[in-house]
């Protein structure tokens, strides 16, 4: 799939790398983080512009996680009726609009593979759009313009810096599991031990 | 949520994030070690026909031929003469593309020989004439 969408990317250009994160940003599993460097390195030999480009990409894939937010936000309605009453949904948003900003941000560049269903999280538990888009332009630009930078940097090289990063990406997302279920782990721990202290045993 | 689910979730959660952390942990220190040493790109070249790369290595069968020529600062002519193959029709498919088109019967032929054809070409002095003419194995 990659191999495909490279070739495309050197005959077509900045469009199809557009078409591509516009896509991506939908859900449909496309090597996003590769394409992205390959197109730094693309740049860097003059068979892109780094302008064009990256700007064609940034409003690409800002557009598309407009969008996976819009279908989230028209998910809205059912998914209240079905939890408007429940505690843990209403627990479940006040937590999202606490961390959501950075959830949102983080997920842009660094832990890139949980990035549409934050989206769609953002969009159902009525995360204001106005914040979505900021949190999500400034991760954005850092994907983009970042990892784009330095495969603009490593030139043909460009293979071996993208190998890096997607398996840091994967270490992140597995350190961020591990830290929740430790969080969750202790919270219930702590609940165990403060209800056995009030009942004195 | 009963507390036997919740505690299934969270070893679940646990036993999850190590399995991820330590395979991609490993991947990583494995990627980074072959990563480590590799000096950033050559600089931008400044004349049109001016190689960018000079390690045939690099090349990979989903590069195009234009694509290829200019990277090495060969003429996309002189590739296509190697190879044996005219140029009309065939600049925006990859090596892969190629291979399966014209030689199908012989996998990585296509990739192979224009990395020849291009090592060949590095080693003549300046000012020579290249012979670049590698005729493809002929499939029966």
């Amino acid at each position: 799939m990659s191999d495909f969408l490279l070739t495309q990317i050197i005959n077509y250009g900045a469009p199809i790398l557009g078409v591509i994160v516009f896509i991506g940003a939908l859900g449909i599993p496309f090597p996003g983080t590769l394409i992205v460097i390959a197109a730094g390195a693309f740049c860097k030999q003059g068979f892109l512009t780094w302008h064009t480009t990256g700007l064609i990409a940034l409003t690409s894939v800002v557009l598309g996680d407009c969008l996976s937010y819009a279908m989230g936000h028209y998910a809205r309605e059912p998914v209240l009726r079905q939890f408007q009453q429940s505690e843990n949904w209403i627990r479940a948003e006040l937590s999202f609009n606490r961390w959501g900003g950075l959830s949102i941000f983080l997920t842009r560049f660094l832990i890139t593979g949980i990035a549409v269903p934050v989206n769609l999280i953002a969009g159902t538990s009525g995360f204001q759009f106005r914040r979505f888009f900021i949190f999500d332009l400034l991760g954005e630009a850092i994907w983009i313009f970042g990892y784009g930078g330095l495969g603009y940097l490593f030139g043909t090289q460009w293979e071996a810096v993208s190998n890096v990063l997607s398996n840091i990406s994967g270490l992140t997302l597995g350190i961020v599991i591990l830290g929740i279920g430790l969080w969750l782990g202790i919270r219930q721990w702590k609940a165990i031990d403060s209800k056995r202290k009030a009942s004195g045993v | 949520m009963t507390r036997t689910r919740k505690r299934a979730l969270i070893i679940g959660l646990i036993v999850l994030g190590i399995l991820f952390a330590g395979f991609f942990g490993y991947r990583s220190l494995l990627a980074f070690s072959k990563f480590r040493g590799q000096p950033p790109g050559p600089p931008i070249a400044v004349k049109p026909d001016q190689a960018i790369e000079t390690d045939v290595d690099l090349i990979r069968d989903w590069m195009t031929v234009p694509y290829i020529a200019k990277t090495y600062g060969v003429s996309p002519g002189f590739l296509f003469e190697a190879l044996g193959i005219p140029p009309r029709g065939n600049e925006e498919k990859s090596l892969a593309q190629l291979n399966e088109e014209f030689s199908p019967k012989s996998p990585g032929i296509i990739l192979e020989v224009v990395r020849i054809a291009i090592q060949a070409r590095q080693s003549i002095p300046t000012g020579e004439t290249p012979k670049p003419r590698l005729p493809l194995p002929t499939t029966p």
